[in-house]
């Protein structure tokens, strides 16, 4: 085996037992295989061990293409956000994986759709990470870049472009950290990556900028209604959850109807919404990260409490139904560990497993037991919508001895008091 | 006319598209094309984008159509969201990976052991994604040609696009039946150089090709050629399929070229034949900024040892089969008759009794058909009950001796008229010994003649129903002996 000192994007010539293979050469996952790209483009491995011998042809040399900013007159202007995800990255040619961009200029390069009708007067990337790798802190720093934002009159809107496994927890972290509102604020992502000619970004981001410049202050997300490249919904920041791994129209309101439908070029609201307005907004900010959600299953013992409530300050558990767990009737009754948990100031919500519906404590008698031990019933708020918000609350000092006041008031929209059919 | 053809140098190759007979390539749903009403649209448009190396490549360019808008049809059971570019692909059809394997052995390529599944940008629409999902499995193959070895330079799997329904403006609909059904392809060095030798190799081609799983009919193949003549680039044209256009197609083509040389136009492109054999300019010949790899799957590994395996059960192509059977003594039509479906069943009855290879091949093809058409059946029901098992037993007394080949024909007619097959078996070995007892006596009174005389005396006296064929075997045994 010959020794390989090349950098990936270099042209070599490398010898073989029988013949000679020439291309450029690529990194590859599995270290004990070069990639070469052959002169018709097709990549073929070829075993290191094989390689007799190795000469250099030509080095790699990396081309800067800067791309500036331009933005034409008259055009209103937002701010864009850009944290990561596959929104915003991009296909590495000498590893062939997909990685996030380097260069924020990259991302107008890939989209240039999106200044159509918009200029972007701001572009912000806090860090740019995938969305599961996010923890609170993160929300927060995201919530101190839009507040710049917010605050500045020329910025008609504000897009913030995130991956989409986690996108619904930083929409309902900014719904509840933000107060008074004052212009859109538009997460968006997109599902296949922007090398693709398919990819649905380009109109998720065209929709994205329509609906910053839109006068309805409010924390959605926006992005294809169906797996029709046609239109996009706005969808309610607290009531929205990610219901498909791959499929473009991933996220659907639960409980709950889409603000606006979006097209490139016009707007229909579905129904009433917080106007564009000139007050001050104001950041509040704090969340404990003492808090868990747990799903529960058949055979699962009460025990996972005493685990949890050895660190942490609350949990939500996804109950089955309409909000249940093993009681006195059964022989795995959960009722003297929540009582004991709870008297020592331990948080215990239930919210629903079955995503959709509210939960009702007092149809069976086994929720009647578990509301007299003092577990929070979260009506038809989604778990993960409550694991943040009981991160919120618990995050503030004052509002400790109304823990269950506040995880029962509306504050960003996530309880709703009528379902009706249309919300399922 | 070969010597115009070397004057003006006539250079090309020839890139053939085959359909494998197996699932889709990237998803596990079947390759099945329909005609009847799909269950649903969806609508979709495509952007153009930058390859790997951030150009756009100049077919993409071409193709590149910003405000159109394309409709996909599908069936809810027979296409999967992998099709609809709503899901990532799932892992290679491992059925349609070794029918390429045996494809490019037959073709004496070297396999890759390692490949990269790329993506090769198409905007036409024709993928939903946006790409076409293609892998390069081998390289540097032979055909053997009666003018000599034609070079195989790749041979590579990929998958077919979704078939065009109707072309408005602005907008075209597809079906997704098609997108992505396994094609091989399979391209020849450009060393043809007149167009008797593309029409050899293509049908060469073809024959290798049928021997393995792959669909058959219109539609199934498509057949390109790279041509060009000295001073012109290389000239792709598409849909060269039809043998009736073939050499029309090629003359009218260097006569294009050589027009175009006079004006001082070398540009190659891709060009599409039309009806009458000519062609018609379809987009700029792609280059290698439109290919990237498939990011969503792992690097193709084809081991030494699978290799081997796939080499010891490599089918045999037809003018193999047909050699051999002409070996074994059968006439061209039956040749034919056998090779049209009845292969199997005639090499396992040949495993019962190998002495008679026409017998075998009558059996199975002219007797059955005049069965069936003599009591106005489908050769299906005759099949039936004369099938495999039942000319199995036939043949085995016939091995046995204790049957004579003579005899099959009226044996497998009274089985076809219900006869029970022990049955059957019996009689007839008491009317040979019959028939035997009755040319004797002819021999006996009229010792010394001809075989032909003492058949002609047979058929007068035994009458013109006897079986002539058992008559002339007893005859030769009896004249034999003496």
């Amino acid at each position: 085996m010959a020794e390989l000192n090349f950098n990936s994007g270099d042209y070599v010539k490398l010898r073989l037992a029988l013949e000679e293979r020439e291309g450029i050469l690529l990194e590859s996952q599995d270290s004990s295989i070069i990639l070469l790209k052959l002169e018709s483009g097709y990549n073929i491995g070829i075993p290191k061990e094989n390689i007799l011998d190795a000469k250099l042809i030509n080095k790699f040399k990396e081309e800067k293409k800067e791309t500036k900013i331009i933005n034409t007159e008259g055009k209103p202007s937002i701010g864009l956000i850009i944290t990561g995800g596959t929104i915003a990255s991009k296909l590495d040619p000498k590893t062939g994986g997909v990685k996030p961009l380097t260069e924020v200029s990259e991302f107008l390069k890939f989209y240039p759709e999106i200044l159509d009708i918009t200029n972007i007067k701001k572009i912000d990337v806090p860090f740019m990470i995938a969305s599961e790798s996010m923890t609170s802190e993160h929300w927060i720093k995201i919530a101190e870049t839009a507040e710049k934002m917010l605050d500045d009159p020329e910025i008609k809107g504000i897009i913030i472009t995130h991956g989409t496994d986690f996108l619904a927890y930083t929409a309902s972290a900014l719904a509840f950290m933000i107060k008074d509102l004052n212009k859109p604020i538009v997460l968006t992502y997109s599902q296949k990556s922007v090398d693709r000619a398919s990819s649905d970004a380009q109109l998720n981001l065209q929709c994205a900028a329509r609906m910053a410049l839109s006068d309805c202050a409010e924390v959605m997300i926006v992005g294809h209604a169906s797996i029709n490249d046609d239109f996009c919904f706005a969808l309610p920041a607290t009531k929205t959850r990610k219901l498909h791994s791959s499929r473009r129209d991933a996220f659907k309101a639960v409980n709950d109807t889409p603000i606006a439908k979006i097209w490139p070029e016009k707007i229909e609201f579905l129904k009433t919404h917080n106007v564009r307005n000139n007050k001050k907004p104001i950041l509040d900010k704090s969340f404990s990260d003492k808090v868990a959600l747990i799903k529960f299953y058949p055979g699962q013992t009460p025990d996972i409490l005493d685990f949890y409530a050895l660190k942490y300050k609350g949990v939500v558990i996804e109950a089955s139904g309409l909000g249940h767990l093993p009681v006195s009737e059964s022989g795995n009754s959960w009722i003297p560990t929540i009582k004991k948990h709870i008297k020592n100031g331990f948080v215990i919500c239930a919210a629903a497993q079955t995503i959709f519906g509210r939960l009702d404590p007092l149809v069976y008698s086994n929720g009647r037991e578990l509301l007299d031990a003092g577990v929070i019933f979260l009506e038809d708020m989604l778990a993960e919508t409550a694991l943040v918000k009981l991160s919120y609350v618990l995050g503030h000092y004052g509002w400790k001895i109304k823990v269950n006041e506040k995880m029962l008031e509306n504050i960003a929209g996530e309880l709703k008091t009528n379902l009706t059919l249309d919300s399922q | 006319m070969d010597l115009i053809y070397s004057k003006v140098s006539l250079k090309s190759g020839l890139e053939i598209h085959q359909q494998l007979d197996t699932g889709k390539l990237f998803s596990r749903t079947p390759s099945l094309l329909r005609s009847d009403f799909p269950h649903y649209e969806i609508k979709r448009k495509l952007h153009k984008i930058a390859g790997e190396t951030g150009e756009i490549d100049a077919a993409v360019q071409h193709e590149a159509s910003l405000d159109k808008e394309f409709i996909y049809q599908g069936y809810n059971d027979t296409i999967s969201l992998v099709e609809l570019d709503e899901s990532p692909p799932q892992e290679i059809d491992r059925q349609a990976l070794d029918e390429a394997l045996k494809i490019a052995l037959l073709l004496n390529c070297e396999i890759y052991p390692v490949s990269q599944i790329m993506r090769k940008t198409v905007i036409d629409g024709s993928n939903t994604s946006g790409f076409q999902r293609t892998v390069l499995i081998a390289h540097s193959g032979s055909m053997d040609c009666s003018f000599g070895k034609v070079p195989i330079e790749t041979v590579i799997l990929e998958e077919d696009a979704a078939r065009i329904v109707e072309k408005k403006e602005n907008q075209t609909i597809y079906r997704l039946d098609r997108l992505g059904i396994p094609l091989v392809e399979i391209a020849t060095s450009p060393v043809l150089d007149t167009p008797d030798k593309i029409k050899e190799a293509a049908l060469k081609l073809g024959e290798i090709l049928r021997a393995c799983k792959v669909k058959r009919g219109i539609g199934t193949i498509r057949q390109d050629l790279n041509i060009s003549i000295k001073g012109h680039n290389r000239v792709e044209i598409k849909g060269f399929q039809d043998p009736k256009l073939m050499i029309k197609t090629i003359d009218l083509e260097i006569v294009r070229q050589q027009e175009e040389l006079k004006k001082g136009k070398i540009k190659g492109g891709v060009r599409n034949v039309l009806d009458d054999a000519s062609t018609e300019f379809l987009r700029p010949i792609p280059g290698k900024a439109r290919m990237y790899p498939e990011t969503d799957l792992l690097l193709l590994k084809i081991s030494r040892d699978h290799i081997n395996k796939i080499k010891k059960n490599l089918p045999k192509l037809k003018h193999e089969i047909r050699d051999e059977l002409k070996k074994k003594g059968l006439s061209d039509e039956l040749i034919n008759l056998v090779l049209d479906g009845n292969l199997d069943e005639f090499e396992i009855l040949m495993r019962v009794y190998d002495k008679d290879a026409n017998l075998i091949a009558k059996m199975i093809t002219l007797w059955r058909q005049d069965l069936a058409a003599k009591n106005k059946k489908t050769l299906e029901e005759v099949k039936n009950i004369l099938n495999e098992n039942i000319l199995e037993s036939i043949l085995e007394k016939v091995a046995s001796k204790e049957i004579s080949e003579s005899d099959v024909r009226s044996i497998m007619i009274k089985i076809y008229q219900k006869v029970p097959l022990d049955e059957a078996l019996k009689i007839d070995k008491q009317s040979d010994d019959q028939l035997e007892e009755k040319i004797r006596n002819i021999i006996k009174e009229n010792p010394g003649l001809r075989p032909n005389a003492y058949m002609g005396l047979m058929i007068s006296k035994l009458g013109k129903d006897v079986d002539k064929r058992k008559a002339m075997e007893i005859l030769k045994r009896i004249v034999n002996i003496k």
